[in-house]
């Protein structure tokens, strides 16, 4: 793949306090704090950067449609360009592939991408669960009672028949996401929980119980991203600190109903297109030996049973090892590869639009040492995102790396 | 003084950092309101049409590719293996579970139904693709399990969307 030899970096970012209900901001005012805390970050003058993108999933919750134009408006921004981008739950990280495809290609030098999403309380969660089934197939699968809880429910107990996962295994993914986000002061839920007390909470679609199920957020995030060259002239803390690089970006897709994926592989337990997605990032960042070579990692889990899953797509370990390994601790803060540090989709929270670029973020303050101490992973050097909407519809891995 | 209807309530909020000094200070005062908003649509099927009208006539119909001969449930006018427009083939109907989950809440356009219920993955006889479909009348929920044989079943009563009437329910075995 030929790519221009422009190196694309993360100039800085900023994220807003994620809650169930931020009943002190609409979604215009969230995306507009997270931009000035990107900024104040970033050590950069908004009226020099080039380009805007927008990202956010959904015109239901805030029953607004183009709201770019007024976050591009409200930040400042016009009469510059700017582009939506939307990808379901993949939203966020795909917005920062764009963006390294626009300074790439040449397109701009510098570039604000900025989102946020009200899922929190705008509507009954009976309401978020039917807008979020409309985003699977409506005519199909909506209309016969299934929500997502239940897809990837269905999706988990078919890895436990094949590979003998457990409930307990993935209750560990919960209970230490949760733990991590003790120590980010944005996350919305975190909590000290046992293995027990989350196979003891409510099922919701079995095997899946409420504590294994993610949030639904308020909140906004925001990153500028630009070539070496113009963070260096435009930016008053780019010299004062390690240089993270978005080094790699890899996309791959799958069918948008479960049923219709071919078995063996991917069939119902396994996610095609992370692994698609993984595949090519891993090329173009050069690594070989993902669970050594990577550092820390931010995970979409937006169930604890598809972490699991995920790790073994993503090739942090073989096919039915992903429990096991996380009950040995592989996954935990001080493991081998630590996952989710910032509590993830679990802890943190999720507004669908913020959710890639808060997993960036993340990245970003390891990379530099800048997380808080009891979550900062030593000497992080490379970093990963794994996003994805529907059941691994749409799957983006984002690699970053600090060179000094 | 106006009365705004839509005044859910106006309230004092805490900057949820608990910064000194808050930044925002000035804009603590806040209202909600609410606002409604509910649609109709008028939604043509196209060319999968044909499969809800048989559900009617209870039959159960897929298509195949006839470049490839793989058997799409549910139909697809297109098989997208090889974008070739494929044929209407009738199905037995008999086919095993999967996978499946057991749903203690329904969404809100689903709320008809009563829990807990079951979605079930089902490989169709003569399918390749899995079918998701709620399973009716399986008794107890501890004998719901891969590989258990079910068949499609009709449902005679009205239905709000042509899809649900249709449903799966334990058959005697073709595969255990």
């Amino acid at each position: 793949m030929a790519m221009l030899d422009r190196k694309v970096v993360l100039v800085g970012g900023g994220i807003t306090k994620f809650a169930a209900d931020r009943v002190d901001a609409s979604v215009r005012d969230l995306v507009v704090e997270a931009v000035m805390l990107t900024i104040e970050d970033a050590g950069v003058d908004l009226q020099s950067v080039e380009h805007g993108l927008t990202s956010y999933e959904s015109d239901h919750f805030n029953r607004q449609m183009t709201l770019g134009a007024i976050l591009h408006d409200h930040i400042g921004m016009v009469p510059k360009p700017n582009v939506r981008v939307e990808g379901g739950g993949a939203t966020g990280a795909l917005a920062l592939r764009t963006a390294f495809a626009y300074i790439k290609g040449g397109l701009c030098d510098s570039i604000i991408v900025y989102g946020g999403e009200t899922n929190g309380k705008s509507v009954t969660s009976d309401t978020a669960q039917q807008f979020f089934a409309l985003s699977s197939d409506a005519d199909w699968e909506m209309m016969v009672g299934g929500t997502y809880t239940a897809y990837y429910a269905a999706m988990i107990r078919e890895h436990m028949r094949l590979y003998g996962t457990t409930e307990r295994q993935f209750a560990h993914i919960s209970v230490k996401n949760r733990r991590n986000a003790h120590y980010n002061p944005i996350a919305q839920k975190p909590m000290d929980l046992t293995v027990d007390e989350v196979l003891a909470s409510a099922p919701v679609a079995e095997p899946y119980k409420l504590l294994d199920c993610s949030l639904l957020s308020d909140g906004a995030a925001a990153l500028i991203l630009a070539t070496e060259e113009w963070a260096a002239n435009h930016s008053t803390q780019w010299s004062r600190r390690p240089a993270v690089y978005f080094v790699a970006t890899g996309c791959g897709t799958d069918t948008m109903r479960l049923g219709d994926r071919p078995q063996p592989y991917p069939g119902l337990a396994h996610f095609r297109g992370k692994r698609e997605a993984a595949r090519q990032a891993y090329q173009m960042a050069g690594i070989t030996n993902p669970r050594r070579q990577i550092d820390v990692a931010e995970l979409y889990d937006s169930y604890s049973g598809v972490e699991l899953q995920a790790y073994e797509d993503l090739g942090f370990c073989d096919y039915g090892q992903g429990g096991p390994a996380a009950e040995r601790g592989v996954f935990d803060m001080g493991g081998e590869l630590p996952v989710n540090t910032s509590g993830g989709l679990l802890g943190r929270g999720a507004p669908v639009g913020a959710t890639g670029l808060a997993q960036a973020i993340e990245v970003m303050l390891q990379l530099r040492g800048e997380a808080d101490s009891r979550r900062q992973v030593p000497n992080a050097r490379c970093g990963l995102t794994d996003t994805h909407a529907g059941t691994g519809t749409h799957c983006v891995v984002n690699i970053f790396e600090r060179q000094d | 003084m106006a009365t705004v209807t839509s005044k859910l309530k106006q309230l004092t909020a805490p900057d949820p950092l608990a910064r000194m000094p808050d930044p925002w200070a000035d804009f603590r005062e806040i209202e909600i309101i609410q606002l409604e908003w509910s649609q109709t649509y008028r939604h043509s099927l196209g060319k999968y049409s044909r499969f809800f009208i048989e559900l009617e006539n209870k039959r159960f119909f897929a298509t195949r590719c006839p470049n490839c001969a793989k058997v799409w449930a549910p139909p697809r006018p297109v098989c997208p293996d090889n974008l070739t427009i494929t044929e209407w083939v009738e199905l037995s109907g008999r086919g095993y579970v999967v996978s499946f989950s057991v749903l203690h809440y329904a969404p809100a356009m689903a709320a008809s139904l009563k829990t807990p219920y079951v979605l079930a993955y089902v490989k169709l006889e003569g399918a390749d693709t899995l079918f998701a479909h709620l399973l009716k009348n399986y008794g107890e929920l501890s004998e719901v399990r891969h590989g258990m044989p079910v068949q499609v079943v009709y449902n005679d009563g009205p239905v709000d969307h042509p899809i649900l009437s249709m449903a799966f329910e334990p058959a005697e075995g073709i595969r255990d």
